[in-house]
């Protein structure tokens, strides 16, 4: 036999072994079956996460044979596409991702479809977490509640705030992790070291930074910005002597022990000066922690671990929600809503879940958090996120959140910068929070101002 | 019979002529200003999948007597509109007779000069942020590097708009350039050298001759970027979004924000008409002055 025909019977061999062989050793099992389903669209948000939302989609198709084409948007334009979309004739879009905030202008607006009128059957499995029930819609009540309410919407992302720290440079001072806002300022004498190091950077720019970042110290005096919002008393309580001390205590770290330009370091700002080595602590969304362990973006490869943000001493453990919701308009074709809720279902699973971590996003189920992922080093932020969601809640949860979060991110900044008191900045943003209350016909009221 | 036919349609044609015209000027201006006239009386609503509007002027009036961010977003934009224009006109004026002077090189110069205007805005603001970055940007850098201090450059309220000012001039000198440059090459040369052999100096020859001949093109470049600095919006959304506090707060990246951000339709809709009432004042103050100097 010569060694040509040898070859070729080998490769026919080869050939016939591999197309005998049964068909699930050609394709993975898919995480759920949804069936052939027309191609969809997303609108989706470029924000840090969304490198493992396109690969898991990708695993999607990949499984399904289903086709999802992604319209990838900056934060910046999302809000306006898909106000233009379901505002229009027919949606472009069969999922839209909305910001936390957003949502109660479009579940309000009636441009949803509750997930329940494409399939009766559709629930959230119990592990999918869901961020303050953000997803939910009671329109009696106005608020976002299962009790009462429709399911609206499911998280793809849920983010809180991880408190970050260098391991080598607390070791070297010899402190431990904070536990406590008041172990953070004493680290400060330690760890402070401008401009070659600061101790600690937090998110102080006009607007939503600043406002999301306050509200942490917020909540862990126990002040709140409306007095019953769920229940409709909407008397404005912002101006409480506990808010003002979590002002307070909010300045002292972030200009005790951060850098001079306090008052305007965004969130890009934040990553980069703990991924460059210049910061040793820092108060980051869980969504960037890619970030620090990507030798191409981090100088700190494998030195940054996580725990949960700081409580005051005697008050309570705080964790603010900023998550986002994927929602199926209401003008698009039933197949298309069918198709969209179809990838939902499939995305939803813990297999499509652990893959999604796996490509570096955070998930939103429970049981992934507790898996063996949490036990490696690549996934060592899960701890710590997973105790934060015991007591994440949602803030501004109510139609004038926009309004409130514009008047808060101005005062807040106003007081960090100097330009104001803390009672001042209060007073002044209880004054005008009251108003839009009061032009939006709500109970209102304020409590009286703080002396100035 | 036939003759007076022709005629009355020739005389009646030049009217049909315009008719595309009016309707294209009434579907692309008169439409939009009028919707938007109906949308500053108006509250807009979304319920049940549509809009619902309201009438209330009084609502909205009520919200621009209230709005405290607008008051600073004034002052800011008047300085911003004042100083910015003011040093681009100046500095495009002295580059324009600069260049217009050499005589090796001139088209060289020209192409690297309007440059800066043709960098995309979203690329200007983030290159200038980053060189304006506290700890890494390359100011600072140079700044400590001769051991001075520091410059707080976007995070202090005495600085930020002087800041913002600086990015919006480099970016626009040579829009002004463009313009006088294309003027003061449109000078007759034969002016230029009677002055000069009868003495004058290059001082006298620039301030006498040029700067009066070059008086519409100045009026033009003033105009022109008075009008876009007034709406300046992409560079200090992307290098300051206003803040610290309101100190770069200018008057189109509030409308943006109630618009687009606090989804306040009616009120964004009146503070849009007051705008346009600003510029087309300040618009015809200029002219006025421009006129009552021509009089004189």
């Amino acid at each position: 036999m010569t060694d040509t025909r040898f070859a070729l019977i080998m490769l026919a061999a080869a050939a016939a072994l591999t197309f005998s062989a049964p068909p699930d050793l050609h394709a993975q099992q898919a995480f759920a079956e949804v069936g052939k389903q027309p191609p969809i669209t997303i609108l989706i948000n470029s924000s840090p996460w969304y490198a493992g939302f396109e690969k898991t989609v990708e695993l999607y198709e990949q499984q399904t044979g289903n086709k999802v084409k992604l319209d990838t948007t900056p934060y910046g334009g999302m809000l306006e596409k898909a106000r233009n979309a379901v505002r229009g004739e027919k949606s472009p879009y069969d999922l839209i991702n909305l910001d936390t905030q957003w949502t109660i202008e479009f579940y309000e607006g009636g441009f949803l479809t509750p997930l329940k009128d494409v399939d009766s059957s559709f629930d959230l499995p119990k592990e999918v977490l869901t961020y303050g029930d953000s997803g939910y819609w009671n329109a009696e009540k106005r608020w976002r509640t299962p009790s009462g309410g429709k399911l609206m919407a499911w998280s793809p992302n849920g983010n809180v705030d991880l408190f970050l720290y260098r391991e080598d440079v607390l070791k070297e001072a010899g402190l431990a992790p904070p536990q406590t806002w008041e172990d953070v300022l004493a680290a400060c004498a330690k760890l402070q070291d401008p401009p070659k190091r600061y101790a600690v950077v937090i998110r102080g720019e006009r607007g939503n930074g600043i406002r999301f970042e306050w509200m942490y110290f917020m909540q862990g005096k126990g002040a709140t910005v409306v007095k019953d919002a769920a229940n409709g008393d909407y008397t404005v309580t912002i101006n409480s002597p506990q808010a003002k001390a979590a002002l307070d205590l909010f300045i002292e770290v972030a200009k005790r022990c951060g850098p001079p330009n306090a008052g305007a370091l965004g969130q890009g700002d934040v990553i980069q000066l703990l991924a460059t080595g210049k910061a040793a602590e820092a108060m980051v969304v869980s969504a960037a922690w890619s970030n620090f362990d990507d030798p191409a973006k981090s100088a700190v490869v494998g030195k940054v671990m996580a725990v949960p943000v700081p409580a005051p001493v005697g008050g309570r453990r705080p964790a603010v929600l900023g998550n986002w919701n994927m929602a199926i308009p209401k003008n698009v074709p039933d197949t298309q809503k069918k198709a969209a809720l179809a990838f939902s279902r499939w995305f939803l699973t813990a297999g499509a879940q652990r893959a999604y971590a796996e490509a570096g996003s955070i998930p939103v189920r429970s049981d992934t958090f507790q898996s063996d992922l949490a036990r490696t080093p690549k996934f060592r932020w899960m701890p710590a996120y997973l105790e934060m969601q015991k007591y994440a809640s949602q803030e501004l949860g109510f139609a004038e959140g926009a309004q409130v979060e514009q008047i808060l991110g101005l005062r807040l900044n106003q007081a960090l910068i100097g330009e104001m008191s803390s009672a001042k900045a209060l007073n002044a943003a209880a004054r005008e929070i009251e108003e839009v209350f009061k032009k939006n016909g709500r109970r209102t009221g304020t409590l009286p101002p703080l002396p100035e | 019979m036939l003759a007076a036919t022709a005629a009355a349609l020739n005389r009646g044609f030049r009217y049909w002529a315009l008719l595309p015209a009016v309707l294209l000027f009434v579907a692309l201006t008169l439409y939009p200003t009028a919707n938007l006239l109906r949308m500053s009386v108006s509250t807009i609503e979304f319920a049940e999948g549509r809009a619902h509007w309201s009438f209330t002027p009084a609502h909205n009036v009520a919200l621009l007597a209230s709005d405290v961010v607008l008051r600073p977003a004034i002052v800011n934009t008047a300085i911003f509109v004042v100083v910015a224009v003011a040093a681009e006109v100046f500095l495009g004026l002295l580059l324009a007779l600069f260049i217009a002077r050499l005589e090796r090189g001139k088209g060289l110069a020209r192409t690297v000069m309007i440059l800066p205007m043709l960098v995309p805005p979203v690329a200007i603001g983030s290159m200038w942020k980053l060189m304006y970055n506290y700890d890494f940007g390359l100011f600072n850098q140079a700044f400590t590097a001769i051991g001075l201090e520091p410059v707080n450059w976007l995070g202090s309220t005495s600085v930020a708009l002087a800041a913002v000012i600086l990015v919006d001039i480099w970016h626009w000198i040579p829009f002004v350039f463009l313009i006088l440059f294309a003027a003061v090459e449109g000078i007759p040369s034969d002016v230029i050298e009677a002055a000069r052999i009868d003495g004058a100096t290059t001082g006298q020859i620039a301030r006498r001759i040029m700067v009066p001949l070059l008086k519409p093109a100045l009026a033009i470049a003033f105009i022109f970027r008075g009008i876009l600095a007034f709406k300046t919006f992409d560079e200090v959304y992307l290098l300051t979004s206003g803040g610290p506090g309101t100190s770069t707060e200018l008057v189109s990246l509030h409308l943006y924000k109630v618009f687009f951000e606090q989804n306040l339709l009616g009120y964004g809709a009146l503070l849009s008409l007051a705008l346009i009432a600003a510029i087309a004042s300040a618009l015809l103050m200029s002219r006025r002055a421009l006129a009552g100097r021509k009089r004189r």
